[in-house]
């Protein structure tokens, strides 16, 4: 069988082409190739050429349209037996290829020449190309007649024409030897034969049949050779005659192949064109061939030779004549059936030559497939042969399968598919469709590709190309390592350990092996390093160009799309960056990366490498790092990885695609997750833009990094030292608060900082920040439960409850020496994040806070004590000084403490250090100027320190007496006046609102000028808040606190009666032994008279009836009864009285002591149609229920004998 | 039951997503390999043929040697791919269309991903039971 046959292959002339002397590969190749080109030659070019010395017996042949076609045998090729039965079989012309400088003589080259033709014997025609002969060669060979023909040295072009030149004169030369042939086979019998013709002993029976089938096998060489001189229409006629006469003989062998033949003139005549008659008449007459190449099958010397290799050669022509995608289906029938007829070929290059051709021509149709599959069978074939040149071939087939199998290596696909891939990835953002991630594994027979690719390490190994195996061993491993035993992976490890060894150190593979390496992350730079955008625009160039926080996305921000892949990164100049990747080495052996770096392509980055070792199915998280060096964009594909002796660079992407197939079910597994490592999130990477270097402020908190540790409402200042870190100076900065509790920083001294601005490099400030420390509250149950289960667990500061401080800055708008850039590339700015780690303790605790009241009569005197309204602090006896310290209450026994109330504060201290509280009651400015007493002095009453130790509580009291409102006003009480209804206009619930506004305020200010505050140790001090918890205690008595009762009454000694006093006192001041300290005593047995003051505290009129009781000591009534030891004048009950509003009615009456001793005068009334304020105040339930008023009681000493 | 046997089910998007041995001779893996490169190149065969009929069996299309392969192809374009030696057609007709059967309940398990890899054993199981029933 020969290759590449096609139907027009009958009408070849065959002529070798074989290279004489030696001949430099190159020139060999320029030379044949100059000489390939004149495949065909038109007759119309040759008839210069030709001479015609006898009548030619091509009579129709087509001088204009017609021409002659060379097949050229490179290197030629050896005489088959079957140059009888098919002319143009036969080598019918010899060229000779010498390069002259390097066979220098001539002679030896017309002997080598010669002696090469005699291998020729078919040859009709034989020339000898000379190419760049020297002068003496010229001149040498100008001399010399014969074959041997010099090319002078000229240009291509004229070379070109010379060649043309030469190979017309030997189409014309052979032109002429056909002729003479045929003119010599029609004359004289010419014994034709083919090896099927029986070798043996001819029988008288062969040989009269053998004479008989001549004559047909005559005309058909005739015709051949017609054919082979570009006459088909003579061509044609002699087929015919070889026909008939072939069928009459019987001789099938030589009818089919004159059939052969007569398609061939058939379309040599029609010059090519195809049109569906001609398609149809052709396919019908090479079935016809097909089969009678069948029928013509001898059973007999089928061991020996068989007419096999020509129906298989009939079925490929007829195949590649059909061969388009219309026709498909008969091509692949004609096939099928002749891959089916390889079986029976004897020859296995035979075979060889038939898988070739059925893989060509499935190629030809679109089936790649089955293309692949025909050209693995041709490079099993050669794996077969076992020898070095065949197992290259072997590799080169199986390296043209791979792109049907989808192995190919990276190498050979990088040109095209590569870029169009990076396209779409990179555009959004490694987002991938489930579609184009199926499309990414279409076709993966993992099957198949590992079988392909270990043919290929083999045939690779075998052929001695290392570079090859190891790509092939890389790719095996890589994709198919989940399908390899342990002992397989390592045998794949030391393939290519072998390989690389034979490789120069160095070298490159465009097909990485492992790991498997993916980008991990970016980590966050360190909060020193925050890079933000700066907006020229405006003063606080920070705002709104960074999240605030330490959070990617913030629901404020949500008006631009948080796309993943917008994200940008900024990488500084000179500053390191690391970048994480993980690894993962799914294999069961140790593997050894030399090293890996960031692969950058963009040249403004200096990655460092890294040496990592890998331990049988691990993966492992490195970081890679790098320096950029210059301004622009980083792009960072993957990483350039030097394993296994070979350089490869991984691609992130690949890895991304792979670990899509594998959440898909579409690749076997993920290299990740079965070395244990957890599923990550796809990460993209982002755009990287490096800008020029840029300040760096490094912070230090002045005394120790530790969190500071403060107790509840501590006040304490930090300093804190900011350094400049960068080459660039600082020289704008800002400072503001960010996170939790950022009121515990009472101060930050910006000023300071502003006035080292601009802070070169290397200088150094620092900032006092005071800090005030927050309540503990229930935000935090745990702090407080990890303070009562140990001490010291409870001082970890936890992050996130602590204020921030962020400090904008930035360094100069253009850097120095460099031209000023447009506007739009201003230099970023930096944030640094400073946080406060303050760590606050529980301190001293407010456990409860109650109101005490406290009872005290008051001793009648002459004089009226003051109103408790009018107070000015005199219960305190003003004299309490802050110096004072025995600032102790002081109580006036004439003045009683009625409706004294004491606010007690139970604090308590739980930790394990002495505090010391001092409570002080600011005195403040009353809002009533209709009371001239009240102090006007904003005073501050201290009381002494209290000392409370720990793990102790402590008590402290506070009067609460200054408080009093002078006037109860009926708009305390706006609840029930509404419920009234009647005649309550609009104006008059405004007041009331404003009023109850003025209520509450007064109940604040009270709340507020009461302070506690606290030291602890030398340097902690603080103030307790209490306000939630005074308002709790007093909200139940509030009323009783800041409202006056709406009557008082006041007793004393009147003084009207001039005689009763000095009758009074003249028994004072004879009786001695009287102290003078019992001024306010009554004498026994003394008409006393008194005075009842009834004051109206509220802005009515009040009638009323009161009565006055008088108690002795038992509290007996001792007015009224059978034992009544006081006598009176005057009326003591049932007085009725009006008392217009804030005005005061007295009352006389006079009392006579019978027994001396202690006496309690109350006054008590009823009033009379109270109105809704005063039922407001006495807090009744019913409208007529009476509404009792009590004075406080009086003490009355009585002296004297019974 | 035929003596070589092999079948398999091809997604979509040509990758191959169960395959069985599924004759009654000795097993070889170098044969199996074969056997699936085989089927690999018929479906460039497939492709083609499956445009040109209604009808799901397309009977044998292919052959190599003496190994034939019979194909079905499923309204997704999913294709059951036997290669077989022996010449029983209706046989695997019948087999082609029960494995169908089985792929459908395959493809209704809410937890199986269309065109990937079916691991199910049962479904192993019931496809050599039908082997060996029609085969």
């Amino acid at each position: 069988m020969e290759p590449d046959v096609s139907i027009e292959t009958s009408s070849m002339i065959r002529v070798a082409v074989i290279p004489v002397g030696p001949v430099p590969p190159n020139h060999l190749r320029d030379y044949s190739a100059m000489l390939l080109r004149h495949c065909t030659i038109s007759l119309s070019t040759i008839s210069s050429f030709y001479t015609e010395h006898q009548k030619s017996p091509f009579s129709n042949q087509p001088w204009d349209s017609g021409s002659l076609r060379f097949k050229f045998m490179l290197g030629g090729s050896p005489s088959s037996p079957w140059e009888d039965f098919q002319s143009n079989r036969k080598i019918l012309a010899v060229i000779g290829l010498c390069h002259c400088p390097s066979s220098p003589d001539l002679d030896a080259v017309v002997d080598q020449f010669a002696a090469a033709c005699k291998g020729y014997p078919s040859a009709l025609v034989q020339r000898c190309f000379g190419f760049c002969p020297g002068d003496s060669q010229l001149e040498d060979g100008s001399k010399r007649e014969g074959n041997l023909i010099l090319f002078p040295p000229s240009d291509r072009q004229t070379q070109e024409f010379h060649m043309n030149t030469m190979v017309q004169d030997i189409a014309a030369s052979l032109l002429m030897e056909f002729e003479k042939w045929v003119l010599q086979a029609e004359s004289a019998g010419t014994i034709l034969k083919t090896p099927l013709d029986s070798q043996a002993s001819l029988s008288s029976e062969e040989v009269i049949k053998a004479k008989k089938r001549r004559l047909g096998r005559a005309q058909k060489t005739i015709g051949d050779y017609c054919l082979l001189a570009g006459s088909p229409v003579d061509a044609n006629a002699h087929y015919s005659t070889a026909l008939e006469l072939a069928r009459l003989t019987g001789d099938y062998f030589w009818y089919a192949g004159a059939l052969e033949g007569s398609v061939c003139a058939l379309l040599i005549d029609r010059m090519g064109q195809k049109d569906p008659i001609l398609e149809g008449e052709v396919k019908y007459r090479y079935n016809d061939v097909i089969s009678y190449y069948r029928k013509s099958f001898i059973q007999d010397n089928a061991q020996r030779v068989s007419p096999l290799s020509f129906e298989l050669e009939a079925t490929l022509k007829l195949a590649r004549f059909l061969c388009r995608r219309e026709l498909a289906k008969e091509v692949v029938e004609l096939l099928t059936a002749a891959a089916d007829g390889a079986k029976s070929l004897i020859d296995a290059s035979d075979r060889l030559i038939l898988y070739v051709e059925i893989a060509r021509l499935f190629g030809t149709l679109g089936y790649h497939r089955k293309a692949a599959f025909f050209s693995r069978q041709v490079a099993q074939l050669y794996l077969q042969q076992e020898n070095g040149l065949a197992a290259i071939s072997a590799m080169q087939v199986l390296a043209m399968t791979t792109k049907a199998y989808r192995v190919q290596s990276r190498a050979s696909d990088s040109k095209h598919s590569l870029p169009s891939e990076i396209g779409p990835s990179y555009a959004d953002g490694g987002k991938m469709h489930h579609h184009s991630v199926v499309s990414l594994f279409e076709s993966q027979w993992s099957t198949l590709q590992m079988v392909v690719l270990r043919e290929i390490l083999m045939s690779s190994v075998r052929a001695g190309d290392p570079l090859a195996a190891w790509s092939a061993a890389a790719r095996l491993l890589r994709c198919y390592y989940p399908l390899i035993t342990p002992a397989g992976q390592n045998g794949l490890a030391t393939a290519l350990k072998n390989s690389s060894e034979r490789l120069p150190s160095g070298t490159r593979c465009a097909d990485p092996a492992l790991p498997f390496i993916r980008l991990h992350s970016f980590p966050l730079q360190p909060s020193q390093m925050d890079i933000v955008k700066r907006n020229p625009a405006r003063e606080d160039w920070w705002a709104g160009s960074a999240p605030s926080g330490p959070f990617i996305y913030t629901p404020f921000s949500k008006g631009e799309p948080n796309d993943t892949s917008k994200q940008e990164l900024i990488w500084i100049v000179g500053e390191p960056v690391q970048v994480l990747v993980e690894l993962a080495n799914p294999c069961g052996f140790d593997l050894m990366v030399e090293s890996i770096y960031l692969s950058v392509h963009s040249g403004n980055f200096d990655a460092f490498p890294i040496r990592v070792n890998l331990p049988p199915n691990s993966s492992k998280v490195i970081t890679l790092s790098g320096i950029p060096t210059s301004v622009g964009h980083v792009t960072i594909p993957g990483c350039t990885v030097h394993c296994f002796g070979v350089i490869t660079e991984h691609l992130f992407k690949d890895v991304d695609n792979l670990l899509h197939g594998a959440a898909q079910g579409l690749v076997l597994s993920d290299p990740f997750r079965c070395c244990g490592s957890a599923k990550l999130r796809n990460v993209s990477v982002p755009q990287i833009s490096v800008v020029p270097p840029l300040p760096l402020l490094v912070s230090r908190i002045v005394g120790g990094v530790g969190a500071v540790i403060l107790y509840e409402g501590e006040i304490r200042d930090v300093w804190i030292s900011l350094a400049n870190a960068g080459t660039v100076p600082v020289e704008q900065a800002h400072i503001s608060l960010s996170g939790k509790n950022q009121d515990a920083v009472i101060s930050v001294a910006y000023e300071t900082l502003k006035s080292v601005l601009p802070l070169k490099p290397g200088a150094e400030v620092t900032l006092p920040v005071t800090l005030k420390a927050w309540q503990l509250g229930l935000v935090d149950p745990d702090n407080a439960a990890g303070k009562s289960a140990s001490g010291s667990t409870g001082r970890q500061s936890k992050d996130g409850i602590s204020p921030i401080l962020l400090i904008h800055y930035t360094g100069p708008l253009t850097n120095p020496g460099e031209p000023p850039e447009n506007g739009s590339s201003v230099p970023p700015g930096r944030r640094l994040v400073v946080p406060l780690h303050i760590c606050v303790l529980q301190g001293l605790s407010l456990v409860k806070a109650r109101l005490l009241s406290m009872e005290i009569p008051a001793h009648i005197g002459e004089n009226l004590p003051k109103p408790v309204r009018l107070d000015n602090g005199s219960t305190e006896e003003v004299t309490i000084s802050e110096s004072k310290a025995d600032g102790l209450v002081k109580i006036d026994p004439f003045r009683g403490s009625w409706g004294l109330r004491f606010l007690e504060l139970e604090l308590s201290n739980p930790t394990d250090v002495v505090f010391e509280i001092s409570v002080s009651v600011q005195l403040e400015n009353s809002s009533d100027v209709d009371n001239p007493s009240v102090d006007q002095d904003a005073a501050e009453l201290g009381y002494p320190k209290t000392r409370i130790d720990r793990d102790y509580s402590a008590r402290v009291l506070i009067p609460l007496e200054h408080f009093k409102l002078p006037v109860l006003d009926g708009s305390f009480f706006v609840k029930d006046s509404q419920a009234d209804g009647t005649s309550s206009g609009r104006t008059l619930s405004f007041s009331d609102k404003t009023s109850k506004a003025e209520l509450n305020a007064s109940i604040k200010n009270l709340i507020s000028r009461i302070k506690l505050r606290w030291q602890s140790g030398r340097n902690s001090s603080g103030e307790l808040n209490i306000k939630d918890a005074i308002q709790a205690a007093l909200q139940t008595s509030v009323m009783d606190i800041l409202l006056p009762d709406p009557l008082t009454f006041g007793f004393k000694l009147s003084k009207n009666g001039a005689g009763h006093a000095a009758k009074l006192d003249s028994p004072k001041e004879s009786n001695v032994q009287v102290p003078s300290t019992s001024k306010g005593s009554v004498l026994a047995h003394d008409m006393t008279p008194m005075e009842v003051l009834v004051r109206n505290n509220t802005m009515e009129m009040i009638k009323m009836r009161f009565s006055i009781r008088c108690r002795d000591v038992a509290g007996a009534n001792c007015v009224e009864g059978d034992k009544a030891t006081v006598l009176w004048a005057g009326v003591l009950s049932g007085v009725t009285m009006e008392v217009p509003p804030l005005q005061e009615v007295k009352h006389s009456f006079s009392l006579y002591f019978l027994v001396p001793g202690e006496y309690t005068l109350v006054a008590a009334a009823v009033i009379d149609d109270p109105n809704d304020i005063l039922r407001a105040r006495a807090r009744s339930v019913s409208s007529n229920e009476p509404i009792f008023c009590r004075g406080p009681p009086f003490h009355v000493r009585v002296i004297g004998t019974a | 039951m035929a003596s070589t046997a092999c079948f398999i089910i091809v997604s979509r998007n040509d990758i191959p997503i169960y395959e069985a041995e599924v004759g009654s001779a000795v097993k070889k893996e170098d044969a199996a390999q074969q056997h699936q490169f085989i089927l690999h190149a018929a479906l460039d065969v497939v492709q083609d043929l499956a445009w040109t009929t209604s009808a799901m069996f397309l009977k044998a299309i292919d052959r190599f040697n003496d190994l034939v392969v019979s194909v079905y192809v499923t309204a997704g374009h999913t294709r059951l791919m036997l290669l077989h030696d022996s010449r029983n057609e209706d046989g695997i007709k019948s087999f082609f269309q029960e494995v169908h059967e089985l792929y459908i309940k395959v493809l209704l398990n809410p937890l199986y991903l269309p065109g990937s890899r079916i691991t199910s054993s049962h479904f192993d199981t019931k496809v050599r039971a039908l082997a060996r029933k029609y085969l």
